[in-house]
């Protein structure tokens, strides 16, 4: 079996570490809990972007050039597992509706949708690794909570990454008032009317402050940037990481605290004021030398 | 008309939705109301059917597609059955042919010298034709009876949801406006803010020469409509006045009440959290010989207004809508702008993709979707819209479908499109892609700001030019600028060992 990763342009561009988790998470899965031989993640170096912006913003011949593209360059692998909801959902629900039925390129995006998967979806549902066997030596107590992207909705997944890490004991998953509101990113949309945009993220920074949670885990890269970005500029210390690190953090497959694609402190030299008090380091104390780490 | 919900075209949205957001009584109005019956929609729904009701929506979603694939027979049919029974039918392929079809039936009835008077049950397509203003011009005094729309009314106000239509006033404003316009003592009290309203309602029931009113069915079995309600007024608008005229858009029609139980199982629950309205009233011919109550005349006004344009275009199954208002209830967007925002009768996620299809959105030069550009943009595409909806319309499809006939009519921004088609192009050229991505690293390691605490492999853009000012004027933009996934993943790989 051979598993592609689907790394998504905006991830590359903006959160490797969640790209870099994913990957650890999965061998983690495959070499510790199901020890399954001659399963591999590859990363298709082709790819680029699925054309969801174009998609997205009236032009479906453009998003049409790429969805081929992804057809062809996956073509070759078992499973596709992505750690970005919104990029899945436009492989899985979108593409179908870009060609002809009947045509070659229909049966080439309907037989990519069937084995495209969002990462936490991938585990519980194919890979049907019971969250319980994912808990780390250490389980954390650090207060987290959860945002799934909207697009999850269209796979039915949406609300599926809190129980998920809840019962891996990434944390101490604090339910998120009002869950089901986009927290206002919705691609383009954030830059089209950001005053919109920008009211409904900081409603949602505000549930996310409620819940007492230093960190937020958001299933979209989209999502995460624009909450990440938002707290920083209004100084709140909140980190924003994947459902991805979530899971390697408390594994140990990663360093808690580091601060990519989030925000691991409050600026200006931490903020007293702020709601937990900004943030007091890595919970766990770092963790050099990740157990279970690399390969053999 | 209200220039509110009827603005000067083609139409503007970004001010008022800038506006509505700082409004912060808008805010908590708009948002509590709508969380509120959002939330209580799906327990009402989980309550009766469990939490999977799909089935239910499946049902009523074909029923309704069965009726607009077979309109030309269901509306011979409900024209022979109406007629009937006493009723008499008239189609209008405009709203002003609306307006005059009633004008004209006002008149046969008016007497000499004096004002004529006219009772009006809540109808969203007589606010669309805008039958009001055509009423006042010829001097036919009309009062709003439902009360959200009478509050409205007496305050030259508009309504800004399909459901609960002064959703962005509360009960103070409601005091004033009664002290003020009705004379009456202040109280913030519903009840009594009812009953100064009832008291000063029940003698113009009376006097009305003529009963107005929508439909939210319309059986072409039984040559009958059925409407609504939770306040009894329409029951004493069509009981009273010797004359009633229901205005009904033609996609309302179904088969008949054999069809009729799904829609009144999804109707209520949707759009306000009730297993049924506190009214289902029936209205099939004038007054028989021997009955007590009543019209001596029934019209029916069935309106086009754009309708059968839909009907032939790719959004046809926008006309399933039931108007419950469940997607203005659950869309992030409506909570933030409120109804007046969208500039239309018909706000929130439906009024986006209808609105433009309209026959009064096309002004002089049939261009919809010319006068109303803003509203298919004016979504996240969050999906809760489609998910709420109890007839199954995609509206996120059809938001996507209306993008991308802006974009072909230019009518979109083009250095978007400029930007969108390089991206494209690139995205087809793999080491160029990685280029333009390592660019961006670069230029954030290069320009942005780095917090003592985010280390050096961290950067913040904070003002950033074109498109992506929409973004920096109130967030940053953090880009992880040290070592990229494809050369962690290459390293790795070459030692084929451990390394993070």
């Amino acid at each position: 079996m051979r598993i592609a990763l689907f790394t998504t342009c905006l991830a590359e561009a903006l959160a490797p570490r969640a790209l870099k988790a994913t990957v650890l998470v999965l061998e983690h899965v495959l070499e510790h809990v199901l020890e399954h031989e001659g399963v591999t993640v590859e990363l298709p170096a082709a790819q680029t972007c699925c054309g969801q912006p174009m998609l997205s913003n009236g032009l479906p011949a453009d998003a049409a050039i790429l969805a081929r593209r992804m057809c062809e360059i996956f073509a070759p692998y078992n499973a596709v597992v992505t750690p970005s909801g919104s990029c899945c959902s436009v492989v899985r629900e979108k593409y179908e509706a870009l060609f002809a039925r009947g045509s070659a390129d229909h049966k080439a995006v309907v037989a990519l949708a069937a084995k495209t998967f969002e990462l936490i979806e991938f585990l519980e549902t194919q890979l049907k690794i019971d969250p319980a066997t994912l808990r780390g030596k250490t389980p954390s107590a650090a207060p987290i909570t959860c945002h799934d992207a909207c697009h999850l909705r269209g796979i039915h997944r949406h609300g599926s990454t809190a129980p998920y890490l809840t019962r891996a004991c990434c944390g101490d998953v604090r339910e998120l008032p009002d869950a089901a509101q986009c927290c206002g990113f919705g691609g383009m949309f954030s830059t089209q009317f950001p005053e919109v945009s920008t009211a409904l993220g900081e409603e949602k920074l505000a549930h996310v402050a409620s819940t007492g949670a230093a960190t937020l885990v958001a299933s979209d890269t989209g999502c995460a940037a624009h909450l990440a970005g938002l707290a920083h500029r209004k100084n709140v210390a909140l980190r924003v990481i994947s459902p991805a690190e979530a899971l390697a953090e408390s594994l140990g497959l990663l360093e808690t605290g580091a601060p990519n694609g989030g925000n691991p402190g409050a600026p200006n030299g931490g903020n007293p004021g702020a709601p937990n008090g900004g943030n007091p380091g890595a919970p766990n104390g770092g963790n050099p030398g990740a157990p279970n780490g690399g390969k053999p | 008309m209200n220039p509110l919900i009827a603005p000067p075209l083609p139409f503007d949205m970004k001010p008022r939705a800038r506006d509505a957001v700082r409004d912060l009584k808008l805010q908590q109005f708009v948002g509590n109301a709508t969380h509120l019956k959002d939330t209580q929609r799906g327990g009402i729904f989980g309550r009766d059917f469990g939490h999977d009701y799909d089935e239910l929506r499946t049902v009523a979603r074909d029923t309704k597609q069965y009726a607009l694939d077979h309109l030309d027979e269901l509306l011979e049919r409900f024209i022979t059955n109406a007629e009937k029974s006493g009723a008499k039918v008239h189609a209008a392929t405009t709203g002003r042919e609306a307006c005059e079809i009633a004008l004209n039936i006002a008149r046969a009835h008016g007497a000499q010298g004096r004002a004529m008077s006219c009772v009006k049950s809540k109808s969203m397509v007589t606010e669309e034709i805008g039958l009001l203003p055509a009423f006042e011009a010829a001097g036919i005094k009309t009062l709003e009876t439902d009360l959200g729309e009478f509050i409205l009314q007496i305050d030259g106000d508009a309504p800004s949801h399909i459901v609960t239509p002064m959703i962005h006033k509360d009960r103070v404003a409601t005091a004033k406006s009664f002290v003020r316009e009705l004379g009456a003592r202040y109280t913030e009290d519903p009840t009594e803010l009812t009953m100064i309203a009832r008291a000063h309602m029940r003698g113009l029931y009376r006097t009305a020469d003529l009963g107005v009113s929508g439909a939210n069915f319309l059986l072409a079995d039984e040559g009958a409509a059925v409407i609504c309600t939770n306040e009894g007024n329409f029951d004493l608008s069509v009981g009273g006045p010797p004359v009633h005229i229901v205005f009904v858009g033609i996609e309302k029609l179904i088969r008949g009440a054999c069809d009729l139980a799904p829609f009144l199982k999804l109707l209520a629950r949707s759009g306000t959290a009730q297993p049924l309205t506190v009214y289902t009233s029936f209205v099939r011919g004038p007054r028989r010989v021997g009955e007590h109550g009543g019209p001596k005349e029934l019209h029916f006004v069935l309106v086009d207004a754009g309708r059968v344009g839909v009907l032939a275009s790719e959004k046809r199954d926008l006309l399933r809508c039931i108007r419950c208002g469940a997607c203005l209830n659950a869309c992030p967007v409506y909570r933030k702008v409120g109804g007046h925002s969208y500039g239309s009768m018909y706000a929130g996620p439906i009024g986006a993709v209808l609105t433009p299809e309209l026959e009064r959105a096309q002004g002089n030069t049939d261009a919809g979707l010319a006068n109303y550009a803003d509203l298919p943009r004016a979504s996240s595409l969050c999906g809760a819209c489609y998910e709420a909806c109890p007839v199954k319309i995609d509206i996120p499809k059809f938001l996507m479908h209306d993008r991308a006939r802006l974009r072909e009519r230019g009518l979109s921004p083009k250095s978007e499109g400029h930007m969108l088609k390089l991206w494209r192009w690139l995205a087809e050229r793999p080491a160029m892609f990685r280029f333009a991505i390592r660019a961006v690293r670069l230029h954030a390691r290069m320009l942005g700001s780095k917090d003592a605490r985010s280390g050096a492999e961290h950067s913040w853009i904070k003002s950033a030019p074109g498109p992506g000012a929409g973004w920096t004027q109130s967030r940053d933009l953090g880009i992880a600028t040290g070592e990229s996934f494809r050369e962690w993943f290459a390293r790795r790989d070459n030692k084929s060992g451990g390394g993070r």
